[in-house]
């Protein structure tokens, strides 16, 4: 019987054959993530109910990520129980302020095509543009973390096909809100969507792990690209040297299929308060900013801080805007301080803050009633930032760093023809 | 354990995303008799003062959308709600099970059958429901055995504690 890629992975991980859509099976995670905000309360839970070992202590990983530095007392113990605990409970990894979880696994090697993934945090879905299966379960990780598996209604295929060359200014965060735009969360849950098509060899695992990783944010179960040979390839220079191509049958059963025109795709804007409410940029130009971000597991690659800056180079942000940079892992942060891209950014008014996921979720950088920031991050819901009156547009970096110059919503294909 | 609840109807719009109903910005708080303080603390602040056990969310379409964080569910829990919803996404259905908040999935016209503050009674192991105000009676589905087990045990940490000192019982899948 013809299986998509996530059934595949998902059979191996429940020791079957096949899976049928549809079914609830338990599936043996290979990687279990877990951010400092959750770690601590995670073990107080389970030791309150007498569970003081994890199954496989070896696949956890644990990351201090949300809070980097610690800008509260709250924080700093916090911090001292997760240090401690990832001692004391033997987990595998154990990473302190050095990157957001979901770039910072695939940066350090441990991920490869085909293997089950699951997470607490929402955007684990993100490692998906690696070819693997990873799953969000929020709190419902604890039970992985403590019996090894987790109960999981093996899910549908949404198919995304997705053709042409992309225009200058135009990338994968404009594929990922073109689709989110045809995909709605009655037809997204409880599948996976998968992204195929010509446009999509020529896509950095970054970019696929934005494309992955946004997905999640129409309600899906999770977001994924087979693994082709250049993933194959990149996964391996990262020292993952059984990392091969993997794919779906192509007669696998798909719910639904939709059509992306790379070609003639415009630079896409999540409106608020959904990051599933998608506009093309030349709808919003009259829209005034006062804070960009540019950051994020999303959009904190080397890629996204090399175009903005590539952009902002020789000019200055708008007096009106604050800019914040934030690259995702400290690893990007070493190549774009090395490369000039730091320079570049904070020349032209930006600034600066470590690797963390902090002002996506409001924990830096908050926002006041009546702000407006255009964001690289996850997602744009009333409060997210800071003030449930402020308003968040969620964006690719081209667009940020375009809109951070003028000080409002700005098409960047006007700057790039100047 | 008893899946019987009667109390007061909370009725909410439709599109009540997981970061109305707590605050992403509270993602740090796990201790459920803190967090029941900040569910709907935003539009509905007299929720966490004087909603009772064994009162229900009754909820529209998209409930707890975005984010997909336990803690509205954890609050939930602590303060005793059940939860009718329009045909729920998959995050926010697992994460109620997993806290254990019992629940129902209805359609659009039987969930106009509920009004806020109106008094209702609700069978979470039949499916029945009645509208003790308006003396109306309607019959839902109620959720697979199993995973009324889980709620049972309030909760996957009731039922990883329940099942885990049998591993051989785990071995088996599980068909709804």
């Amino acid at each position: 019987m013809a299986m998509s890629l996530a059934q595949k992975i998902l059979a191996r991980a429940s020791g079957r054959s096949f899976v049928e859509e549809g079914e609830i099976i338990w599936a043996k995670p290979d990687l279990i993530t877990v951010p400092e905000v959750s770690f601590p309360a995670y073990v107080k839970r389970l030791r309150d109910i007498g569970i003081t070992s994890f199954a496989h202590p070896e696949r956890i990983v644990v990351a201090i990520d949300h809070e980097v530095p610690v800008h509260s007392t709250a924080g700093a113990e916090r911090n001292r129980l997760t240090r401690q605990l990832a001692v004391s409970t033997q987990v595998g990894h154990f990473y302190d302020g050095i990157g957001i979880t979901h770039p910072l696994v695939v940066e350090q090697g441990l991920i490869s095509p085909g293997m089950f993934v699951v997470g607490a945090d929402t955007h684990t879905s993100a490692i998906g543009g690696t070819g693997a299966l990873a799953i969000p379960f929020g709190m419902e990780v604890t039970m992985p973390m403590a019996r090894g598996d987790i109960w999981i209604r093996v899910p549908g295929t949404v198919r995304v096909r997705v053709s042409g060359t992309l225009p200058a200014g135009v990338g994968a965060r404009d594929i990922v809100l073109a689709a989110l735009k045809q995909i709605d969360e009655e037809t997204a849950s409880y599948n996976v969507i998968e992204y195929t098509g010509d446009t999509i060899p020529g896509l950095s695992i970054p970019e696929r792990m934005t494309i992955a990783g946004l997905s999640i944010d129409c309600g899906a179960e999770a977001g994924i690209v087979p693994a082709d040979a250049m993933a194959a390839q990149a996964l391996q220079a990262r020292g993952v040297h059984n990392a091969m191509a993997m794919a779906g049958d192509d007669d696998a059963p798909v719910h639904k299929e939709i059509y992306i025109d790379a070609a003639t795709l415009a630079p896409q804007v999540s409106i608020p308060p959904s990051p599933a409410h998608v506009r093309d940029v030349t709808e919003l130009e009259t829209v005034r900013i006062d804070h960009a971000y540019i950051g994020s597991c999303a959009s904190g690659t080397l890629a996204e801080l090399q175009a903005a800056a590539r952009l902002l180079a020789g000019r200055r942000v708008h007096p009106d805007v604050q800019l914040l940079i934030i690259p995702a892992t400290r690893k990007i942060h070493e190549q774009a301080m090395q490369d000039g891209t730091l320079n570049t950014l904070m020349r032209a008014g930006a600034q600066l803050a470590p690797s963390t996921c902090g002002p996506c979720f409001g924990g830096l950088a908050q926002l006041n009633a009546g702000e407006t920031r255009i964001s690289t991050s996850t997602r744009n819901d009333r409060g997210r930032m800071g003030s449930v009156d402020a308003n968040i547009y969620l964006a690719s970096a081209l667009t940020v760093a375009a809109s951070a110059l003028t000080g409002h919503i700005t098409d960047v294909r006007s700057l790039l023809q100047e | 354990m008893n899946l019987i609840y009667q109390g007061r109807c909370w009725k909410l719009d439709d599109d009540v995303s997981s970061d109305e109903l707590i605050s992403a910005r509270h993602v740090f708080e796990y201790d459920p008799e803190q967090l029941r303080k900040h569910l709907l603390a935003e539009t509905r602040p007299e929720l966490a003062t004087q909603a009772k056990p064994g009162d229900l969310i009754v909820a529209g379409k998209r409930f707890a959308h975005g984010s997909q964080h336990t803690h509205p569910f954890l609050a939930m829990k602590a303060m005793g709600l059940g939860l009718l919803a329009h045909r729920l996404f998959r995050p926010p259905f697992r994460l109620a099970i997993y806290s254990g908040v019992p629940l129902l999935e209805l359609g659009e016209e039987a969930l106009d059958m509920f009004g806020d503050g109106e008094q209702m009674h609700v069978d979470f192991n039949t499916g029945l429901i009645t509208n003790i105000t308006r003396g109306q009676q309607l019959e839902a589905t109620p959720l697979p055995d199993f995973l009324l087990q889980i709620v049972q045990a309030g909760g996957g940490l009731g039922y990883l504690r329940d099942t885990r000192e049998h591993p051989a019982s785990l071995e088996t899948s599980h068909d709804t």
